[in-house]
């Protein structure tokens, strides 16, 4: 194919077109510097977010996750990520933790960094993998950058391993009270399964299996700091006018939403839990 | 040891036997003893106070490391349309800048290659500028993805809540401490270098631009802060024609400065003066809501029912 008559981003379309039609996996290949990432965030951690006064060593965590990288893109166990987690792990403070489903940037703009609560990306083991892709080539021992297999591909791959086994960690280590927060619009159910309120759908069957495992829990509706979060994007939408004399709500918004989206209750279920 | 080999050859006859071998062997390795007697002592008073001390913070540990993972974060993953960066190139710039230099002599030259390294263009009508408001700004514009702050581009995100410094007489960067810029120098490498990219994401503006402001200090708009300084000054006035400020009160807080209070009439008529147009608004909505977030006072943030 020439490259004559063809504008350089038209051109790059194609072979971007053309590399994914011919990718082996249907997600997203390896993130490029990937070593670079990691040392950087785990650095980063220990400089800034929360230093550890033993001091880490980033280099044997980055050894420890590197061993992934050698594997079969297919065959990599949650267990494979044992020694990455026992370097890099570190106490939750209690009442912290907060889960979620489907809502990840809301989820992250909520926390506030940490200050309000830590999620799992928030935490030095998430952190080093938030938003990165990773896995070997099926047939050679490099990098796969142009894909990496989904659960849909197959289940053992080293993503999916890799959110697995931190999850078991998040949730071994977490104490007290933990929040979950679920996204009551997703089309498919609040609660993975397939309710979009409390005492509802989805939601019971969550409310129902906490019971069975001896937790207590309480569920709230449209929790209300979660509720201003939401409406900050779509704030000329009639539920999120504020009434107080304070916002000044005469003065046409620079950013008027097109077409506002329906604000829908939106869940927090506090689960109290009994152990520790 | 050589007194215990002289000793057990004989007691009694006098060490001059010893061959000359053994003689030269014997000179070198008192020669070397005594070198390395005078040389540690000294060696540890050098590396104990080779690097000038400061009234600041130090470098930031692991600071090239932190450097270049954010660069390729940011251009792999937060703005992928900079994937073409070379991350390498740009660390190497930075520390360039102030490595083996004094660190109360730095000017914007020492950054240039970094500047043209790290360029970027931010669409217009979508800056964002703060002043004694950084967490409320920097609150907006994670949840507000298309708004910029300086420390939403590259080279504000790479930098921002790091510090560094280097010494004249050392190619480290000095972590022990650095420039304060009231009690040191205020021509330190830090502080040039954040008033050069402020300069540079000021001129880099346009249409209409934003600041949120604190009105719940007295000297809302501050002429000493770098918005005050060096932001306002440098906007062009061909690029851009209004800037919009937000006043934000803390909620259930005090309202010491608002639209209408003379620091920021200052404002007005410094940005007329640049044929600038200035408007104002009092708790702008999204931003407030915000606020309400975090701190769900009643009486400010109480839903319309």
């Amino acid at each position: 194919m020439t490259a004559r008559g063809l504008t350089p981003s038209l051109l790059l379309q194609l072979l971007v077109v053309a590399g994914a039609a011919g990718a082996r996996w249907r997600g997203q290949g390896t993130t490029p510097h990937l070593q670079s990432i990691i040392l950087g965030r785990c650095a980063e951690y220990d400089a800034l977010v929360n230093p550890d006064p033993r001091g880490r060593n980033c280099t044997a965590i980055w050894e420890a996750f590197k061993v992934v990288l050698v594997k079969d893109p297919c065959s990599v166990l949650p267990s494979d990520y044992d020694r990455f987690i026992d370097l890099s792990r570190h106490s939750i403070p209690r009442d912290k933790s907060l889960f979620w489903e489907n809502n990840h940037l809301l989820v992250t703009s909520y926390s506030e960094n940490g200050l309000r609560f830590l999620p799992l990306c928030s935490v030095l083991y998430g952190r080093i993998g938030d938003f990165l892709s990773w896995c070997r080539q099926e047939n050679a021992s490099g990098l796969d950058y142009q894909s990496c297999p989904t659960s849909e591909d197959c289940e053992n791959n080293a993503v999916d391993s890799f959110w697995k086994r931190a999850s078991m960690q998040y949730a071994r280590e977490s104490s007290g009270v933990i929040s979950v927060m679920l996204n009551g619009s997703e089309p498919s159910g609040a609660y993975p399964v397939k309710g979009e309120s409390c005492g509802e759908g989805t939601v019971k069957i969550l409310e129902e299996r906490l019971k069975k495992m001896g937790f207590q829990y309480s569920c709230i509706n449209d929790h209300l700091p979660v509720k201003l979060l939401k409406c900050v994007d779509h704030s000329t939408h009639p539920d999120c006018v504020l009434n107080s004399a304070a916002a000044s709500r005469e003065i046409p918004p620079l950013w008027a939403e097109h077409g506002a989206s329906h604000i829908v209750p939106f869940l927090v279920a506090l689960a109290s839990a009994v152990h520790m | 040891m050589a007194n215990h080999r002289c000793g057990s050859v004989s007691e009694e006859e006098p060490c001059c036997d010893i061959s000359k071998k053994t003689k030269i062997c014997l000179c070198v390795f008192f020669g070397l003893l005594v070198a390395v007697i005078i040389a540690v002592p000294v060696g540890i008073l050098m590396w104990r106070h080779p690097l000038q001390e400061w009234k600041g913070k130090g470098t930031t540990a692991h600071f090239y490391e932190i450097l270049l993972g954010r660069c390729y974060t940011y251009t792999q993953i937060v703005r992928p349309e900079l994937g073409h960066k070379d991350c390498q190139k740009i660390g190497k710039a930075f520390t360039t800048a102030f490595l083996s230099k004094d660190p109360c002599s730095s000017t914007e030259q020492d950054y240039q290659p970094l500047l043209e390294l790290t360029a970027q263009t931010v669409p217009c009508n979508k800056t964002l500028f703060w002043s004694k408001s950084s967490q409320l700004a920097h609150d907006y514009t994670r949840v507000q993805g298309d708004l910029f702050t300086l420390e939403d581009t590259l080279l504000g995100y790479m930098a921002d809540g790091l510090k560094w410094c280097g010494d004249p007489r050392s190619s480290e960067m000095n972590y022990q401490s650095c420039p304060d810029w009231r009690e040191d120098c205020s021509n330190n490498s830090f502080s040039v270098f954040w008033n050069a990219v402020s300069k540079r994401f000021a001129e880099d503006a346009c249409g209409v631009v934003h600041v949120v402001l604190n009105g719940s200090i007295s000297n809302t708009f501050d002429e000493r802060s770098t918005f005050g300084r060096v932001e306002v000054f440098n906007l062009r006035p061909e690029k851009v024609h209004q800037l919009q400020a937000w006043v934000m009160h803390d909620v259930g807080g005090v309202h010491s400065d608002s639209c209408s209070s003379s620091s920021v009439n200052n404002l007005k008529r410094i940005l007329k003066e640049r044929s600038i147009a200035f408007s104002c608004q009092n708790n702008y909505g999204p931003i407030r809501l915000l606020q309400c977030v975090k701190n769900p006072e009643p009486s400010s943030c109480r839903f319309y029912v």
